[in-house]
């Protein structure tokens, strides 16, 4: 960028200013995904889900099956600090999770 | 002789458990193999990585996955060792009922406990032994001199225990 150097130069108040809207969005929420593997069981899944999240057989069971037929599936969300929480957590049980940015 | 369900509800919240006394033996045997497995350096083996995965697939999270493997490699870690122990305890409680036959009770702790032995039991040896989704190798014939063969068996078992011990599971949890 050239410039004459005389413009003033305007200082940002936050960070948001600094490194435009894209960067905001560290703050949206994220995202805990389980991956289909080929050892866990299905009635295990389901009773993972529902003892981790207390959601209900119907809701857990339709989470597994998409696990299951679609290769992954969406299971919670949150800041990062809680799907963090939720990976360590699916991680304790054996199941194969990750996270990433929701978008 | 058929045999009678190897899971069953006990008194209260607790679950019984009958087991054959070669299958107390096995089951030792196998908390000895996973806690080695467990307590071993992490490594880029398939085995290692499927008991300890990454949080994070997107590259660009490299520092935070590194930060959440700090603080959670270990809790994974001593979680796993506290089942261990807790199997091996119930174990070494089971009493004798008849001939070989033993029973063992699990309270509320000691299920999730054995649910993860388990479970991390059948993802040790399914991993190593390369089971897929089309393959899961139960229709094999079995083959005592090779040692693939055996983890096989061994899988089929363990399959057959834990699902015996999730249904039950299940039933105690609301629909």
């Amino acid at each position: 960028m050239s410039g004459t150097g005389t413009e003033t130069i305007e200082i940002p108040d936050t960070v948001e200013e600094l490194f435009g809207e894209e960067e905001t969005t560290t703050d949206a929420p994220w995202i805990v995904i389980v991956w289909n593997d080929p050892i866990n069981l299905m009635s295990y899944v389901v009773l993972v889900f529902q003892k981790l999240f207390g959601y209900s057989r119907e809701k857990a069971t339709h989470l597994m099956l998409q696990v299951h037929y679609d290769g992954k599936a969406v299971v919670a969300n949150g800041t990062r600090d809680q799907c963090e929480a939720d990976v360590t957590r699916l991680h304790a049980y054996g199941l194969w999770a990750t996270m990433q940015k929701d978008r | 002789m058929a045999r009678t369900r190897v899971v069953r509800r006990g008194e209260g919240p607790t679950l019984v458990i009958t087991l054959h006394e070669p299958e107390v033996t096995l089951l030792r045997e196998l908390a000895r193999d996973v806690r080695e497995v467990v307590v071993a350096p992490a490594d880029s083996g398939p085995v290692s990585k499927r008991l300890f995965p990454s949080a994070y697939l997107d590259p660009t999270e490299e520092t935070a996955e590194a930060a959440w493997q700090d603080h959670s490699h270990g809790e994974l870690v001593s979680s796993r060792l506290a089942a261990l122990d807790a199997l091996t305890a119930t174990l070494d409680a089971a009493q004798r009922k008849k001939r070989d036959l033993f029973e063992l009770t699990l309270d509320a702790d000691g299920q999730a406990q054995w649910l993860g032995v388990l479970n991390d039991a059948r993802l040790i040896i399914g991993t190593a032994a390369g089971i897929t989704e089309d393959d899961d190798h139960t229709n094999r014939a079995f083959d005592p001199r090779d040692e693939r063969s055996r983890q096989f068996v061994m899988y089929a078992w363990l399959t057959e225990l834990q699902a015996d011990l999730v249904d039950v599971l299940l039933g105690g949890l609301p629909d």
